[in-house]
Order: C-alpha cells, then structure tokens, then sequence
C-alpha cells in the first residue's frame, strides 16, 4: 500500500479510536455496563480486523457485522429480555433510581420554623448565609454549616444604612445573584440543634426532615414520618398494611406475562379468532396484491402497448405516496356519509355501503386499501422477474401448441415463482404484522357486539397488542415483549415451512 | 515505520479522552413545549434572563412526543427541567415518579379558577401550574340561529327546523359518531352519569364507574335519537363537521375553542354558547387544564420552581400567553382582564359546570371501550343498555376489579 493510503488507514482508524473512548468514558461515569462492554468489544474487534493480517477477510465483513448486532441482534435480545419483566407505567425507574428518589424527599413539619435569610459571598468563594427566624425574629448565622445565634450588633457586620452588606469580608448577593446560585442553595442543609435547614423557596429556609430511610442491610424503605415501613413487592415498595409508593421499579417476574396470555380469558379468549383473521389477512393481501401486480405487469410486458412508460409511471404512484397519508385520506374517502366512495355509489346506485360499521365491509375496506397500496410492489418485481425468463421457452411451447392461458400456467408461473415466492413470503410475514393499515384505517374495526375485550373485527394480533399494552392501564411494555415475541415465533414457523416449500420450487427450475 | 504508525495512531485515540471531558452544563432552564406554545415562551424567557442572568432554553417537541420522552429522558438525565401539558398526564407521571410537586402553590389556591387547581391535584399535592381551561361548548353560526336554546327540547326543536338533508344543511352537529367519547360526555352527566367515583378520601376509586348508571343510559339514548332523528349522520366527523359548519352549512356544533380560529378565517359570524340543560340539569363537559410541570429528575428544580412563581404566575406572563394562543386563561387576575370578551364568558359559563377529566392511568381503558360502546349505540347494533353495560364490564376486565 502507498504511503498515504496507510495514513489514511490509521488516522481513520484512530478517529474512531477516539470516539469509541470518548463514548467509553461517558458509559463508564454513568455506570452502563452492558453498553460498555459491548463498545469495548466492538471497538477490540473492529482494530483487530484492520490491523491484523490474518483477519484480513473479516475486514470486509465488519462494516455489515457491527450495525447487524447493534441494530438487529441488540433490540430482539433487549426485547426478550424485557418481556421477562414488568417494564411498564409504574415500574419505570430502576430499584437504584426509586430508592434514590425517596431518599431525596424532604418534608416540613407542622409548625417547622420559617426563616428569611440573606446571602454574603466571600472573595474565596465560600458562602455565609445569615438567617432571621419569623417566629422569633432571631438570627443565625451559618458556619461552616452550623447555625449560631448572632445579634444585629455583631462587630463582624458592615452596614450601609439599615442594610447589612459586608459579613467577615463576603459581600451580600443580590436577588439576580441568589437566583443563578439556586442549585448551590438547595443543596445546604444547615445543622440547627438537632434540625436541619434547607432552602424552601426563593425567599425562605425552613426546618425540613429526610422522609424516608433506606435499610440495604434489610431491604426496607422506612417512612420517618409515619413510621411505617415497606419492603419490595415485584417493584413496588408495599407496607404491610398493603399501602402501595409510587413510583416502582422493574423487576424480573419470570413468565409470568406468557402464562397471563394464555390463562386470562380476557386476553386469551379472543386470542384464536383474531389469529385466523390475522393470517386470513396476509394471505389475502399477498394473493390479490400478487395477482394484480402480475396482471398489470404481463399487459405491460407486452411489446406492443403504446405509451408503456406513461402507464407504468403513473401505476407506480401508489408506492410513491408516504403510506400514512394515503391511509389516511382512504379513510375519509370511505366515509359513510361524506366519503366521496359512497357518494358515488348512492348517485349511481342508491346504496351507502356501511364501510367501518360493518365487520364484512370493514374487512373488504381493509383489503382494498392494501391492495391498492400493494399491488404497485409486486408489479415492479413481476416486471422484473419477467425479464429473466428466457423467451426460447415461450417459442419452444408455441411451437408445440401452447394457448396463451398454457403458457402463463406452464411456462411463466413456474419459472417466476422461484425467483418471486421469497418475496411473497416476505410480503407474508411484513402484511401478518401490518400494523399501520389496520390501525389508521380502522383502529382494529368495528366492535364485536357482546365481547368483553378490546378486540374488534379487524383487529390483527400485532394491533391487538397494541390494544392490550398500551390501551389498559397506561404502558405494558413488557407484556407488549412477550405478546411481539409470541407473534415472532408464529411468524418464524410459518416463514420456515415457506422456505421449505419454495425450495422444492428450485428443483423445478434445476431440472430445466 | 511500524512504530511511527502505532505512535500516530496512540496519539489521535488520546483526543478522544479529551472529549469525554466536555459534558453537561449546569444553570440552564430546560423547557419542552409543542410547536404552539414555544414561539411564545421563546418570546417571553429573555425578560426572565434579563433580570436574573439565567439562560432559559426552549425547546419545541410535538404534543404527543413530550410525554413519551419524559418518560425515557427523564431518569436517563437528559430530560428538561420544565414541560407544559394536559393535566391528564399528571397520573402516569405521578405513578413513574418523574414529577416534582409545586410546595409554593398551596398558598396561592385562590388566586386561580378551582376547577383548574382540582385537575391537577392528586394525593394531597398540587402538580402544575394552570395556565389555561378549556371546555367543549355550542358554536353556533348566528346567521342561521339568532339564539341558542337553553333547554334541549327547544335545542332539538330548532334543530329539526334547520335540518334540510336535501341541501345539505344540518341544525346540530357533533362527531360523537366518530367515535369520540370525550365530546359525548356532556350527555352522560345531564342525567347523572360519571366516569369514576369518589372513595371516602375523596380519591377517584377506579373500580366505581358510571358509565352503566341509569343516567348514563340515558345520555346513550339521547345520542342515539340524535342518529335516528336524522339530525347527525352515522358518518359524522371532526372533519365533516367543522368543514360543513366552515362553509355555512351547520347551524350549531359541539366543539372546542380549539375551532374558533377556521371559524373566524372563513368569515362565518358565530357565536359561543352554554350547553343546554337537560330537564333543568346542566350538560357537564370535561374540563382540560393545561399548565406548566416541573420534572423531579431536573438538576434546577428551585430554580425552575423559581421561574414559574416569579415570572409566569403573573398578569402579564399570562395575558402574554392568553394574547397568543386565545383559551381561557386559569389565573384570575388574567381572567378578569379578558372577561369582557363574550366568547370568554361564553366558555367560562361551560368550564363552570365542568368536571376534570380524571387523569389515573385507567383512563386508558375507560377510553377505547367508550368508543367501542358510541359505536355500537350509533350503528344500531346494540342497545344503549347492553352497549354500555358491555363497556363497564371490559373496563372492570381490563384494570382488574
């Protein structure tokens, strides 16, 4: 390698170096230990790779590997890992951050002091607060974070009038200044006798008592007020009376979010009719999607269609269009009243077709309005996959006395399924999970009449999860993890059998 | 050369020790508020800074993100040190403990409407600043309607007269269909449905809900004659209603301030009135409260706590924000100023009788089957009775009662 080419190499090398360590530092300070050891390792791997002659060939291969593990094999073990827990509204904080949360709550106590106070800063730096009870009009002066009773005649008292403005040399702060050293302010805690002072408000100190005590030794938080005491009960600190603090923690609670689906008949008991709706879905989607596109791209495919380009860009337009908006302004179009859909419909037909109102409707609306969005997809790789198809073939068959219907089901189905049916698979498994059509069209469909769960009749799995984690009780986000993990599984066998099958497809083509 | 390389190579990862040293700053404000409401703190904060040498740092976060980020950013330490929000979010924050609550305001109850203090209180504490109120009321186009009716018989009378289905001209019209529980609510009340009751503390008991009482069903057979009267199509929108109100085209609809603005560009003379009442009850409307939170993992907690006591609970800071994004302001001294207005009156006449949206987690749940239940009731597939019984019943599923 030339000169510059090696400089480049290693100046590259150690930027990256130096972001890495950078970024080590912070995970470090703020304790991220799994974040951490994987920057390392990613960071160990990656001058490994570059320096190393024998790693030569994993050179090539990082640049995809380190983003594969950072955004793929990361969130699904983050994932897994959370649908363990009970991650969720509630139980947000970590057990570290709550307890540090009640340790830092201060009350005042009924008929606590009040003091007004002025602030005196040195030359050096250091703060001397002098503190004037509205009780008893006495005044203290703090040092060294004691409080003493001084007089107003304190020979260390410099007044300028009837003000005070010089303490021991510290020079009194004005209102602006007392405000930008607020933070330094609230942190005082000054010894009164056996009380502690701290700062109230802007104006005012007053006597404040720590309000709750954390015992590590026996894992009890302790209310010094009410002198009760509560221990952890899956995240939430519980006396034994059963009075609940918030906020709780999240913790490790084993299976439990799987067993909760399968034996609460309210979750469970929808359960089966929505997985038949769900992969009645993706298998219509995919057919009438597949079969459009396939249609429109043999007509285009023709050789003798005038203005193919023109046809051909402007049946692209659906999937060209961000499919939020279009969904969205599906949704006003088929409008039971005001949609222009039905207003068509009712000038040339005197109907209105009950759209979102009716489950059979809602289901045919669903469907038309992916396969609109759809169909547009599979024509540009039909149009594709048509060109790899040798036309030897389509001569060879009319010769032989092939019809136009014999051609497509001997000659292009089959050689374009080999190269398509991934794709459908594919189109299977995104249209199973398809959350956005369902939830912005239909919000999963109109209720069923008579069920106890949030489930509607367009409701597919993924938006059913959506419903149960999100729509109960604030965010479940570790029931949601267990439900997505469930669906995963679901969906990784069907794909697999898919694979299966597709394979045997490819002995088809090998033969030939 | 191989040690000139290694040498060059230690020597460019020590830069990255140096940075790591650049990290937080201190004795800033951080404040998060949406895309209405940051020009205009934007414009009031250097007054702030100005007199106390505090920089104030607005930053603009969609509506809906604020609450999501607090949750995340919050604990995390990125999080700002003030937000300004609904006060139905104050149950979930409460309960992932990512707010402070506001000592200094137990003083100053009285100088603001009750209702506004009420919704943002909770477990004895007080956990926003409210700076405005808003409750859902009659817009009426007063070219097509001189007065609106104080009682609903006469409301719905002249409801009838105007409703010409032919031309496309409708008395009354609400999005209750769409569905949209939170507008139905008024019909619920009138005859004294709730959503949760009160327990012996006067805290909302989330197993109490009322939404199967036999006002409640009521109110759901109200809704319905509206539907079968032909007044309201089953069709009926957000969209559709304010677009055919916007074009001339609705006599009355059941709406918030928030629609004032399309009413006023599209040159409509309307008018702003109190919900009728129902046999001499008043149709009662959620109450939405919005006001300023102080985060509990901000490094500046006094000192935002300073900042609002000093410089946003004042006249002037208020009738600021009032001037800027017209919705009833919650502080009294504000409220007065602006009092004149009729459109001001108008609402406030409504806030007055309104209740809180409650603001417990469980809401949630309330919510998706009291759309469900609106749905079943306009489309005729079940009786207001079974619809909302059905309701009652999910809810009690889904929270665990």
């Amino acid at each position: 390698m030339t000169m510059t080419a090696i400089l480049f190499k290693i100046l590259l090398l150690g930027v990256t170096n130096a972001l890495g360590i950078w970024a080590a530092v912070g995970l470090f300070l703020a304790g991220s230990w799994l974040p951490l050891s994987g920057l390392v390792l990613g960071l160990v791997a990656l001058n490994f790779a570059v320096l190393s002659k024998r790693a030569y060939p994993l050179r090539y291969l990082l640049p995809g590997l380190i983003p594969f593990f950072l955004m793929v094999v990361y969130p699904i073990a983050s994932n897994m890992a959370v649908a363990f827990t009970n991650f969720g509204t509630g139980h947000r904080l970590t057990k570290e951050q709550v307890i540090a949360h009640f340790e830092s709550r201060f009350y005042l106590p009924e008929g606590g002091e009040r003091f007004t106070y002025q602030a005196f800063r040195g030359p050096a730096g250091s703060l001397i607060l002098l503190l004037t009870s509205t009780v008893t009009g006495t005044n203290y002066l703090s040092e060294r974070g004691i409080l003493q009773a001084v007089e107003l005649t304190d020979p260390r008292f410099v007044y300028d009038g009837a003000e005070i403005v010089e303490i021991n040399g510290h020079h009194r702060l004005s209102r602006r200044e007392l405000v930008q050293i607020m933070g330094e302010l609230q942190e005082l805690s000054l010894q009164w006798g056996d009380e502690a002072v701290r700062l109230v408000s802007l104006a005012e100190f007053g006597v404040a008592r720590r309000q709750y005590r954390y015992d590590p030794a026996e894992g009890v938080l302790t209310d010094l007020r009410t002198g009760i005491a509560y221990t952890p009960v899956e995240g939430i600190f519980t006396s034994v009376h059963g009075e609940r603090l918030q906020p709780g923690f999240a913790v490790f609670i084993g299976a439990r979010n799987f067993t909760e689906i399968i034996t609460n008949p309210h979750i469970s008991g929808p359960f089966f009719r929505i997985f038949t709706w769900t992969f009645l879905w993706a298998f219509l989607s995919v057919a009438t999607t597949f079969t459009l596109g396939l249609a429109l791209a043999l007509l285009l495919n023709d050789p003798y269609l005038e203005l193919r380009n023109f046809y051909r860009t402007l049946l692209i337009v659906p999937y060209a269009i961000p499919g939020f908006i279009s969904i969205l302004v599906w949704g006003g179009m088929l409008n039971v009243d005001f949609g222009i859909v039905n207003r068509i419909l009712h000038d040339l037909f005197a109907t209105k077709i009950p759209w979102f109102h009716d489950p059979l409707w809602a289901r045919v609306a669903v469907l038309l309005v992916n396969l609109w969005l759809g169909y547009a997809y599979m024509m540009i790789v039909c149009l594709g996959a048509l060109q790899s198809i040798p036309q030897e073939l389509y001569e060879a068959a009319r010769v032989d006395g092939a019809n136009r219907i014999q051609l497509l089901g001997k000659v292009t189905l089959p050689l374009l399924l080999i190269s398509i049916a991934p794709l459908l698979v594919g189109s299977f498994a995104f249209n199973f999970n398809n959350f956005n059509v369902i939830f912005l069209l239909t919000g999963g469909g109109p209720p069923i009449p008579g069920a106890i769960t949030p489930a509607g009749a367009t409701d597919i799995l993924i938006s059913y999860t959506y419903n149960l984690a999100f729509g109960a009780a604030g965010a479940r986000y570790g029931f949601a993890a267990a439900v997505s993990l469930i669906i995963f599984m679901i969906i990784g066998t069907i794909s697999a059998i898919n694979f299966r099958l597709t394979r045997n497809l490819e002995r088809v083509g090998e033969s030939l | 050369m191989k040690r000139a390389m290694a040498l060059l190579l230690g020597f460019t990862m020590l830069w990255g020790l140096i940075g790591a040293a650049w990290a937080s700053r201190p004795g800033v404000l951080t404040i998060w508020a949406d895309s209405t409401r940051a020009p205009i703190l934007a414009e009031l904060s250097p007054a702030f800074t100005a007199e106390f040498g505090i920089p104030v740092e607005v930053q603009e976060v969609p509506f809906g993100d604020i609450r999501a980020r607090l949750g995340v950013a919050g604990p995390a330490g990125e999080g700002p040190d003030i937000i300004i929000g609904p006060h139905d979010w104050i149950g979930e924050f409460i309960a992932d403990g990512l707010l402070e609550p506001l000592r200094f305001l137990e003083g100053m109850r009285d100088q603001f409407v009750p209702v506004s203090i009420e919704a943002f209180s909770s477990g004895g504490e007080i956990w926003g600043l409210p700076y405005l109120t808003e409750a859902i009321g009659i817009l009426y186009n007063r070219d097509l309607v001189p007065a609106v009716p104080e009682t609903y018989d006469e409301f719905i009378a002249l409801a009838r007269e105007l409703t010409d289905p032919e031309r496309g001209q409708f008395g009354f019209l609400t999005n209750i269909p769409q569905p949209d529980p939170f507008h139905s609510f008024p019909f619920f009340t009138a005859s004294g449905g709730y959503i949760f009751g009160l327990d012996e503390e006067g805290v909302l008991d989330p197993c109490d809900i009322g939404l199967a009482t036999e006002g409640a069903i009521r109110g759901g057979h109200l809704i319905l004659e509206l539907i079968t009267a032909g007044l309201v199509p089953v069709g009926t929108d957000y969209a559709a209603m304010t677009g055919l109100f916007n074009d001339g085209k609705a006599g009355m609809i059941l709406t918030g301030p928030w629609a004032v603005a399309d009413a006023r560009a599209a040159g409509i003379n309307y008018g702003i009135a109190k919900l009728p009442a129902i046999e001499g009850q008043p149709m009662r409307p959620f109450v939405g409260v919005h006001g300023f939170m102080v985060s509990s993992f901000s490094a500046n907690k006094l000192l935002a706590m300073v900042f609002l006591q000093e410089f946003i609970v004042t006249k002037e800071a208020k009738l600021a924000l009032y001037e800027a994004d017209p919705r009833n302001p919650a502080f009294l001294p504000a409220l007065e100023v602006v009092a004149a207005d009729p459109d001001v009156a108008a609402w406030a006449a409504n806030e007055a009788v309104g209740i809180p949206m409650p603001s417990i987690p469980e809401m949630a749940a309330v919510w998706s089957a009291w759309a469900d239940a609106l749905t079943l009731i306009v489309t005729q597939q079940l009786s207001p009775e079974d619809a909302l019984r059905d309701a009652v019943a999910r809810i009690r599923g889904l929270i665990g009662c």
